[in-house]
């Protein structure tokens, strides 16, 4: 009986453990969730900055969790994509990199979190393009190539290094040969791309979208 | 026991609200207000205020975050059902916000974008030919002196402008040339993420250094792996870079050959074999630890040159002069954190120059050895206040020995070392009103004189765009190694700098106005005119109006800017028999730069106009001393970059197009002919015009980078 009795006290902390894991768990994904949701459909500063502040809240809790210093990166990205001044531009991009260095030591160099460096380095370039240009088109690439070295079946590295090609054929007006191969690449690794991570990074696809326009 | 659970924490709910306002009392909207290790918290609204619901029990952190201002963080005990906490942020004295030290200083840094001056506004200036000193000539407190192409800082002769590479001093920052031809800076503009040029009144932390410092910061970040080829009209260049996660490595190698150019365009000057040149750069940088850096600079080069020197009074009659030189430049840093609030930076400078001259059957060996070891403590002593140290120590080791004709040698040497300390703080009273206050002791073995120098400056903005500036500074450097070698007790030569500096900047435009008062004392003085006798009784003065408009919002694709210097110096030094203008010195001096990016054929095409007033110059015919005035000097210089590719570009450029004969100053006769007058020849440019062209072709692996940062 006693034995009995010890086993069922065990197996019931156990679960309680167990569930109290799950449970934590659950509330961290649904955290995360409503607020990826709002980094990838905001419509005002005041929103991103929101989800990013409460992006950053989970992060500081949750101390081995990436995820939420990824986003809260990516967060502040999309609000440098809309600042018109170079200065507070570059000093989310600041921010942005601080959140991708931490995610980077606790998830090591993720071919993700590779990517996300990038999309800094060229979100860098539209502060000043003439001086910056030359040097960040050549170090974004590089860490595009980087991000797909270690995963090559990550589509956001193809889809954000398909669009630094576009931007030079541009400029150049050469045919945009390079760039529709890799953004051809990029749909297929899309369409190929599952995740048992509910939180896996899903962005991008629209990307590829609108740039498939400019190649038919 | 599940619903006992719910309904107990729901008793336990607590609303946390209250306003986030910054020290003036006006809402911080945006700011992360929440509980430590707990995922409650909300984002302040636009007036402020914020509320939040939590369910932690006890004593936690509130936390509240926003960019620009220092964290808050308040103990908070969860006993009521609401708690109300008003938040006042603390504005950080951020790079973005404060203000910074404008008197005397221009500084490029490309990363940060409130410069007024672009690193990459070196490679593409018109008539700089990517050379530093050239470019910083279009700037306002420099005199351009045609024939020598150094910098001449505000009424300072040339070895009064100093160059330091990473905070470690340079011998001889410039290469060796022929008499009256104007020399090239030895470090390639490309190799520096930033310079900070100053005209007057910098830091303690630079010594040796009368009027003008540039300090020149190597790149610290790894960059692309890439190689870089370039064919140019008088010689060939192949770089490469090697990246790696954590640090690179990069070397060039450049051959100049001027001898095709001279066979085409015919040169003032009689050249028996025109200057030839190889040169090799090394580059390699790690990051070692969390935030350590190592950064190796080295820089080697062989030149040589040899060439027909004409007597005045009879031009038959010719004399060689052929001169070899060796140089090298290594430079190791390393900087590193030691705590949150304290980093070091520590580095060791290496200088050689060697000059091997033959002057007809004379030959003159001249050697300079220098060392340089520094380290420096940079913290902050309280959130306001920022203190850097550091000690230094410089090695001069100098030689020349004369072999006159073979048979009879004359040399002289001197070792000479320096000692110094320095400590400057920077009070920040705000983000609005800065002073930085410092001083420097150094210690001379040669004079066994110690001396201090105080140094003081102030910025305050006036709003939120203008601020204005003051500078105050004593400034110290050894005489040159030829004086210093005949006179090894000379002491140094003292100045003391006084400047005040208006600055607005807004919207990508620039204006500046800056007037000094710079005053000379223990200048080296020929005593009854004797070379020989040398004494520290030379004085002089300069002062001056300086002004500098930049613009590159106002017109699409344009960027230009305008510098004017008007300077008034006078002084009593060498030879002088009482004071007068230095020949190096102009009145006025004016400079006009544009450039224009036209997309539609993928090109920059710019220009630069220099003008400047006579210079003086001494007629020996007559009975004044420096009263002769030279014309005026003027030069229109274009360029143009194409990029046909993404990896190759096409570069030319041209001095001087409208081919202007420009008087630099006139040599005399040391004796008269037989009208017993002393003939002259002017010094003019070696050929009216320097036309360059260039092919560059950067190899990598994703084809998207080329050299024009470079050029």
């Amino acid at each position: 009986m006693k034995k009995v009795n010890i086993i069922s006290i065990l197996s019931a902390t156990l679960l309680l453990v167990a569930h109290s894991l799950l449970a934590t768990d659950i509330q961290y994904i649904e955290a995360m969730q409503k607020n990826i949701h709002v980094v990838y459909t905001a419509q005002s500063m005041a929103e991103l900055q929101e989800a990013v502040n409460a992006l950053q809240r989970i992060g500081a809790a949750e101390k081995n969790k990436w995820e939420p210093h990824y986003y809260a990166s990516f967060g502040y990205i999309m609000m440098a994509s809309r600042e018109q001044d170079g200065a507070k531009k570059d000093s989310y991009l600041d921010q942005a990199m601080a959140g991708i260095e931490k995610a980077k030591t606790i998830n090591g160099n993720d071919s993700e979190v590779v990517a996300l460096e990038g999309f800094v380095q060229m979100m860098r370039i539209t502060v000043d393009p003439g001086t910056r240009g030359p040097q960040y088109s050549g170090l974004a690439m590089q860490t595009f190539g980087k991000a797909s070295a270690m995963n090559p079946d990550n589509p956001r590295a193809l889809v954000l290094k398909a669009q630094m090609q576009f931007g030079t054929s541009k400029f150049f007006g050469s045919p945009a040969t390079d760039a529709c191969e890799t953004l051809d690449l990029a749909v297929t690794k899309f369409e190929a791309s599952a995740s048992t991570n509910p939180l896996a990074p899903q962005w991008g696809r629209e990307m590829a979208t609108a740039l498939q326009h400019e190649c038919n | 026991m599940l619903s006992v659970f719910v309904f107990s924490s729901s008793v336990c709910q607590v609303t946390i609200s209250g306003r986030v306002t910054d020290g003036q009392g006006e809402p911080v909207p945006g700011t992360n207000v929440f509980l430590k290790d707990t995922y409650d918290g909300a984002s302040s609204l636009g007036d402020g205020s914020f509320e939040f619901i939590t369910t932690a029990v006890g004593k936690a952190d509130l936390i509240a975050k926003f960019i620009g201002y220092r964290d808050f963080v308040q103990p908070v005990l969860l006993d009521a059902q609401r708690i109300v906490v008003e938040i006042r942020l603390e504005e950080t004295i951020s790079e973005l916000k404060a203000v910074t030290i404008t008197a005397g200083a221009f500084t490029a840094n490309d990363a940060s974008r409130r410069t007024i001056f672009k690193a990459a506004d070196i490679a593409s200036t018109a008539g700089a030919t990517a050379d530093i000193a050239g470019a910083l000539n279009t700037l306002p407190g420099t005199q351009k002196v045609g024939e020598s192409g150094r910098l001449f800082v505000r009424g300072g002769d040339s070895n009064e402008a100093r160059t330091f590479i990473d905070g470690m001093v340079v011998l001889d920052a410039y290469n060796t040339t022929a008499p009256n031809t104007p020399s090239r800076g030895r470090f390639l503009p490309f190799m520096f993420k930033g310079t900070s040029f100053s005209t007057g009144g910098y830091s303690a932390e630079y010594g040796q250094a009368l009027s003008s410092a540039l300090v020149l910061d190597s790149k610290d970040k790894a960059e692309s792996t890439r190689t870089d080829i370039g064919i140019l009209s008088v010689g060939g260049d192949v770089a490469h870079t090697q990246a790696w996660d954590r640090g690179s490595v990069a070397g060039k190698i450049q051959y100049t050959n001027i001898r095709p150019y001279f066979g085409l365009i015919n040169q003032e000057i009689d050249w028996k074999t025109p200057p030839e040149s190889t040169e090799a750069v090394g580059v390699f940088r790690q990051q070692v630890g969390k935030d350590g850096l190592f950064k190796f600079y080295g820089n080697f080069n062989h030149s040589n040159f040899s060439l027909y020197h004409h007597d005045i009074n009879d031009n038959g009659v010719k004399q060689l002069y052929d001169l070899t030189n060796n140089y090298r430049y290594l430079n190791g840093s390393y900087i590193s954190s030691i705590n949150e609030k304290w980093s070091v930076h520590g580095g060791l400078s290496y200088s050689y120059i060697q000059n091997n001259t033959q002057i007809e059957f004379d030959n003159i060996l001249e050697s300079e050895k220098g060392i340089h070891a520094k380290t420096v403590f940079e913290g902050s002593l309280s959130v306001r206040v920022e203190l850097k140290t550091g000690i230094e120590v410089m090695q001069r080791n100098y030689a020349k020995s004369i072999y006159f004709n073979a048979d009879s040698t004359y040399s002289h040497w001197f070792n000479e070392l320096i000692a110094a300390g320095f400590a400057e703080v920077y009070i920040y009273a705000s983000n609005k009103f800065v002073v930085r206050i410092g001083t420097r002791l150094e210690y001379c073995n040669l004079t066994g004189k110690a001396g201090v120098d105080p140094r003081g400056s102030l910025a305050y903005k006036t709003g939120a765009t203008s601020q204005v500036s003051f500078a105050y500074g004593k400034f110290r450097q050894s005489a040159k190694h030829n004086l210093v070698s005949i006179n090894q007790a000379l002491d140094a030569e003292k100045a003391d700098h006084l400047i005040l500096n208006y600055q607005r900047v807004e919207n990508n435009r620039t204006f500046r106005v800056e007037t000094y008062y710079k005053r000379y004392e223990d200048l080296v003085k020929y005593e009854n005119g004797n070379p020989l006798l040398l004494t520290n009784t030379g004085k002089g003065f300069a002062r001056g109006v300086e002004l500098f408009w930049r613009d590159n919002h106002s017109i699409k694709n344009v960027d230009y800017w305008f510098s004017y210097s008007f300077l008034d110096t006078k002084r009593e030094y060498l030879d002088f028999p009482h004071r007068a203008t230095p020949a190096f010195a102009t009145a006025h001096n004016l400079s006009f730069v544009y450039k224009h990016f036209v997309p539609s054929i993928r090109s920059q095409v710019g220009f630069t106009y220099s003008y400047t007033t006579g210079r003086p110059f001494n007629d020996p015919n007559t009975a004044s001393f420096n009263k002769g005035k030279t014309p005026y000097y003027a030069d229109l210089s274009v360029n143009v970059a194409y990029l046909p590719r993404q990896f190759l570009i096409l570069y030319v450029s041209c001095t001087n197009v409208l081919g202007r004969d420009n008087i630099f100053g006139y040599e005399y006769s040391t004796t008269t002919d037989g009208t017993g007058a002393y003939r002259r020849r002017a010094i003019r440019q070696a050929a009216p015009r320097f036309l360059f062209l260039g092919i560059f072709i950067t190899l990598s692996k994703d084809k998207s980078v080329n050299q024009l940062p470079s050029l």
